[in-house]
């Protein structure tokens, strides 16, 4: 249905794509592979028409076609759900699906009895429950990315192209997609799917295709490839390269003790016990509060109950500048809302946790500061154009590599990190184990949260499971395996 | 391996992008210049002794509020009181008997009344939430008020000689205001650039909620900077009452637009967290070259307020450009 050849972009400066080729067919589910700056993007955005290819040709339909326009694209029923959802939160669920092509009545005035009558219709065709007159606001990020979905299906959609669909939901919610992507399947709508989540393109795609630093490595049918040789292909190397050993002496002392700990109301009577020299997995499903746990453990949400006991005094309440005393860091999942300072420098970036150390008497030692800078440049091999280069030019995986090295700085006694991998490459992804790993065996207590079950069963040497705002369950040794902690993470509290 | 990284990466930014970078960087200076040089061509009395001091004269003050200007704006905010601040001050100025022996006692109150704005302003921004536009508006509107009460529709006293001497006489040709401005400008300068304070300035206007994560005071750095800015615009204030001489309920009208336009022609982004005190300065210059070449070519005044506007739609046409 959709065959691309030769096809070549070059923005200045670099070769985005070079000889890439593509075959998508209808009726199947079509994964595209890669690590970050692989392509995927940019080969994205010329099948939807943002950009425009250098050279070579898309075949659609059996004709040489070229879509100068998103519009054009569309118009062809070809349609791209980004990772960011184009929805006007305040309109409601029906005008989202039917903007830019809005049913029309008398004088050509908007339709809304119409509008919501469709709407009604075409979500009951997907099977999902949503009142088509709540505003999209109030939605669940599940819910919102199936009012995307509806949104392809008015304009006939033929070929659908989702990328990283499942980076915002997760369990059931995952489940409930995959259905209606296997429903849109049946009925012969080609779907081109983008994840970093390996085990999901081995649960639904029948093809896969990896791309790797701009250029085709490799079209497989699924049934065909194993996971490791499927990684091998992304990153030319073998997957149980990625996670170091694990400790091998006995866990060291007690570290940090967090008792009883209830917050925000997504956080009820949590227990959790660091000790020196461990890397702990909290895992669970998204929502279970496993953020909420670690930042009230750090002092960014208020403790309604329980305490945290670090350096052998027990605290009710947490603050940050408190935890930074006491040798905590909190690397958040959130790197540009809650970490980085996007138009400050790599230096002002790494030191902000730290302050004194460059400073005297209040005095900002900037030699001092660019000293350290370049240093953790080199240690994390970070790839910018020096202390004074801003990290909203740098990319991801970069960017986490300055707010590990923030941390990794301060925290002499725990570092927490919240989903450390999201976003990032397979080659930063080894690089942060690596590190984890690497504080661990200085002795201190690593917490990671994270929602990757090969990440947490590679990773952990004792994993903690969450549900619904509880621990239910801790893991340690053999014991740690994607079974159980799934079985954890899912299990009803009755059981 | 990152020694090849940085090498490749600085290879790749020289020659051509270097050039434009230094561009980017000046190209505010470099507009500054052009627009001197313009103006000398146009008008002879452009350059002349009498109209470059006074032009100094009438940056001072301007240049005072926009350090304050920048300061809120750095941390996300706006403070649209600063003009009613000034006229405050200035109506301060005259409300005792007009003589030096006052000078100190009205120093204290005007100062006080800009530092407690601003205090207000900060409290309602860091700690309610407020939106900066609309609690700035607000204590704007409540001072305009409190002054016609006390004024009774106009001030009637008059400045000390000390203020008028303060704003308007000179030091082997530098006009005091102007010095005063100077002396600020590098304290605010070093304040911002080169302490944990300002770094903190900093990253609480490029991201809140992770200075919070950081432990930082973020409330309260909000608030001082909101201080900053009451407390300059009152002297500012005190300033332009003693170049004016007679001062009446609406003196520094227009100071709030202008300082926010200088400061933000001036690289301050609105959206927090970058920006320069210099930055700030070199635009308020750029303003006040313009208006006074208006003045200088013979156009009428009201081609000032239209000048403004035009200006104000190529600074935020220049601004999107930058942040984009």
């Amino acid at each position: 249905m959709l065959t691309i050849s030769n096809l070549s972009k070059s923005f200045p400066g670099v070769k985005a794509l070079s000889g890439m080729q593509l075959d998508v067919r209808a009726g199947e589910i079509h994964a595209l592979v890669g690590e970050n700056g692989a392509g995927k993007s940019t080969l994205t955005k010329i099948i939807a028409g943002v950009y425009q290819p250098d050279e070579g040709q898309i075949e659609y339909d059996g004709e040489i076609t070229h879509w100068p326009s998103p519009g054009a694209a569309k118009a062809a029923g070809v349609h791209v759900i980004y990772q960011e959802f184009v929805l006007f939160p305040h309109m409601t669920v029906a005008e989202n699906i039917f903007i830019g092509n809005e049913r029309r009545g008398l004088l050509g005035m908007v339709d809304h009895g119409q509008t919501r009558k469709d709407a009604a219709e075409l979500l009951h065709r997907l099977g999902v429950e949503i009142d088509p007159d709540k505003r999209v606001v109030e939605l669940s990020v599940a819910d919102q990315q199936m009012v995307e979905i509806a949104k392809a299906m008015v304009h006939k959609v033929r070929l659908l192209i989702l990328d990283e669909p499942t980076a915002v939901i997760s369990g059931h919610e995952v489940e409930l997609l995959f259905q209606r992507l296997q429903a849109l399947r049946a009925d012969g709508v080609a779907i081109i799917y983008i994840s970093h989540r390996l085990e999901e393109i081995f649960e639904i795609c029948d093809r896969v295709t990896v791309l790797k630093d701009g250029q085709f490595v490799a079209s497989r049918a699924i049934a065909d490839v194993t996971r490791d040789q499927l990684v091998a292909l992304m990153v030319g190397r073998d997957m149980s390269e990625l996670f170091p050993p694990k400790a091998t002496a006995a866990s060291g002392a007690v570290v940090l003790q967090a008792k009883g700990v209830s917050a925000a109301g997504r956080v009820r009577n949590a227990s959790l016990t660091l000790r020196a020299g461990e890397v702990t997995a909290l895992a669970g499903m998204v929502g279970a509060g496993r953020t909420e746990l670690a930042l009230a453990i750090f002092g960014g949400l208020p403790m309604t109950a329980g305490s945290v006991e670090i350096g052998g005094k027990s605290h009710s309440q947490m603050s940050p500048a408190l935890s930074i005393r006491e040798g905590i860091g909190l690397l958040t999942e959130d790197r540009k809302g809650q970490g980085l300072a996007m138009l400050l420098d790599v230096a002002a970036n790494i030191t902000a946790a730290d302050l004194q150390t460059v400073s005297r008497n209040g005095f900002l030692d900037r030699a001092r500061e660019n000293e350290i800078a370049r240093e953790e440049i080199a240690s994390y091999q970070i790839a910018c154009r020096g202390p004074q280069n801003p990290v909203v030019t740098m990319s991801g995986g970069n960017q986490q590599k300055v707010l590990v090295s923030r941390w990794a700085r301060t925290c002499r006694r725990v570092l927490i990190l919240d989903e450390p991998t999201r976003g990032v490459d397979v080659g930063a992804k080894a690089e942060i184990y690596r590190i984890m790993r690497e504080l661990a065996a200085k002795g201190i207590a690593v917490l990671m949260i994270s929602s990757e079950l090969p990440e947490v069963v590679g990773m952990a040497d004792r994993v903690v499971v969450m549900r619904e705002g509880t621990i239910s369950g801790e893991l340690t040794g053999a014991d740690i395996t994607e079974e159980q902690i799934v079985r954890l993470a899912t299990q009803s509290l009755a059981a | 391996m990152s020694q090849a990284v940085e090498t490749n990466l600085s290879a790749a930014a020289s020659g051509a992008e270097n050039a434009r970078n230094f561009l980017r960087q000046y190209a505010l200076h470099i507009a500054l210049v052009v627009l001197i040089i313009l103006s000398a061509l146009i008008s002879p009395s452009f350059l002349s002794g009498g109209n470059v001091s006074n032009m100094l004269l009438q940056a001072a003050p301007l240049g005072i509020v926009v350090i304050g200007q920048a300061f809120v704006i750095l941390v996300r905010g706006l403070d649209l009181s600063v003009a009613s601040v000034m006229a405050t001050a200035a109506v301060a100025a005259t409300s005792f008997n007009g003589q030096d022996t006052d000078a100190l006692l009205i120093f204290v109150v005007a100062i006080g009344i800009g530092l407690i704005t601003g205090l207000v302003n900060g409290l309602l921004v860091a700690k309610r939430n407020v939106s900066p536009f609309l609690a700035t508006l607000a204590t704007m509107i409540v001072l305009q008020g409190m002054r016609s009460a006390w004024t009774q529709g106009a001030p009637s006293g008059n400045v000390p000689p000390f203020y008028r001497i303060l704003g308007s006489d000179s030091i082997y040709g530098v006009p005091y205001n102007l010095v005063i401005t100077g002396v600020l400008a590098v304290f605010f300068s070093v304040l911002l650039a080169k302490t944990t304070f300002g770094r903190k300035v900093y990253i609480t206007g490029g991201n809140p909620v992770t200075a919070r994560l950081l432990g930082i005071n973020a409330d309260w750095i909000t608030i001082t900077c909101y201080v900053i800015s009451g407390g300059l615009a009152a002297l500012a204030g005190l300033i332009l009452s003693g170049f004016v001489g007679i001062v009446d309920n609406w003196v520094g009208r227009g100071f709030e637009i202008d300082s926010i336009v200088a400061a933000v022609m001036g690289g301050v982004a609105l959206s927090g967290g970058r920006g320069t005190i210099a930055g700030g300065l070199v635009g308020a210059a750029i303003l006040v070259v313009v208006f006074n070449s208006v003045l200088q070519i013979g156009m009428p005044i009201q081609m000032q307020i239209i000048i403004k506007g035009l200006v104000i739609v190529i600074a935020a046409a220049f601004y999107v450009r930058r942040a984009a």
